[in-house]
């Protein structure tokens, strides 16, 4: 059924449909990530370091939510031209855990030890968490393309 | 420099690297992961510069603060491409998104020369006087570039050349050094690994 989907699938008609979803998906978390990065960076004690964190992510937060509409707009779309490939891969799976990770963390622990401007030691433990979450998410994205199985 | 670029990828070393099954996309997720870390220092620049974003900074003091996190991201950007060209180098050369990136990077450095005495390096002035149209156009370009490296970044990798026909019409020609291509055909990479499907 999801091979059929797949045929189906508007999206398979043109061979550049795919690789412009790719660059939407590229640019949006870019977005995402780098402006949730930047406020990591502060909490290190690098780069943007004039505001508080608190102020920092307020003016981050659009580019967050452009981020997260992009990828969210590509990425479902990129899975639907082949569900079945997906479904099967184990780098695929991964991620998508590290993502739902990622995300909860970021819109819990992470914006309560920015808004209330944590201790020093436990802000810097967030940063780190935060910037390991979200590359494991970077490694599982680009591993799928090496471990796919052919079906 | 087709002959150095196959040079190159016969190495040991780069021969080792396109063999690893972990390292390769390692590499390239870690290019990525920079991209992601790094990338939106640049547009943070631009959106200042533009006077659309982060008003509340200086633009001198914002230059200063992201100038050594930006020249880090870069080289690690950089380090990681490096490696990743060496270990396909032959496949590279043909790859005309390749050519195009080499291109943007030489328009990107050209952009940092050209823009860094009156934008880059005058933030104080630019403080002082508001933002020129120097500074706004500086902004647009690296906008421009950036986004075009992106796009021929991910392009590259739906460009399979087929090196057993270049060999092959290289070898008819006599116009290749036949013993370096046998070794070269022997190493030939497992195409279109990193294009997702």
């Amino acid at each position: 059924m999801l091979i059929q989907a797949a045929v189906e699938n508007v999206l398979n008609a043109s061979a550049l449909i795919f690789p412009a979803l790719e660059c939407f998906h590229i640019i949006g978390f870019a977005l995402l990530i780098g402006s949730i990065v930047i406020v990591d960076f502060r909490l290190l004690g690098v780069g943007l370091t004039r505001e508080q964190p608190s102020a920092l992510t307020k003016t981050m937060f659009p580019w967050t939510l452009a981020g997260l509409v992009l990828i969210f707009f590509s990425g479902p779309l990129m899975y639907s031209t082949d569900p079945d490939m997906y479904y099967l891969n184990w780098s695929f799976l991964i991620k998508m855990a590290c993502l739902l990770v990622a995300l909860v963390f970021h819109f819990t622990i992470h914006r309560t030890s920015v808004n209330r401007w944590a201790a020093e030691g436990a802000a810097k433990g967030v940063a780190y968490t935060s910037l390991v979450l979200w590359a494991s998410v970077v490694f599982g994205g680009i591993f799928i393309g090496f471990v796919s199985q052919g079906l | 420099m087709l002959s150095f670029c196959q040079w190159l990828q016969a190495t040991a070393f780069f021969t080792d690297l396109r063999g690893s099954g972990i390292i390769y996309p390692s590499i390239l997720s870690l290019h990525m992961v920079a991209i992601a870390f790094f990338g939106m220092m640049i547009l943070v620049t631009d959106l200042r510069l533009l006077g659309v974003g982060l008003k509340s900074y200086p633009v001198a003091e914002l230059l200063g603060r992201l100038r050594v996190p930006k020249y880090f991201g870069f080289a690690l950007i950089v380090t990681c491409g490096v490696l990743l060209f060496g270990a396909k180098a032959e496949e590279y050369y043909y790859n005309i998104f390749f050519r195009f990136k080499l291109i943007i990077l030489l328009l990107i450095l050209i952009h940092g020369a050209v823009f860094r005495p009156s934008v880059y390096r005058n933030g104080a002035a630019l403080d002082a006087s508001g933002l020129t149209g120097q500074a706004k156009l500086a902004a647009t370009l690296s906008l421009v570039l950036w986004v075009s490296m992106a796009i021929c970044g991910r392009g590259i990798g739906y460009i399979e050349p087929n090196l057993f026909k270049l060999h092959a019409r290289a070898t008819q020609t006599g116009t290749a050094d036949t013993s370096r291509l046998q070794a070269a055909a022997l190493r030939v990479p497992v195409l279109g690994a990193g294009v997702i499907r």
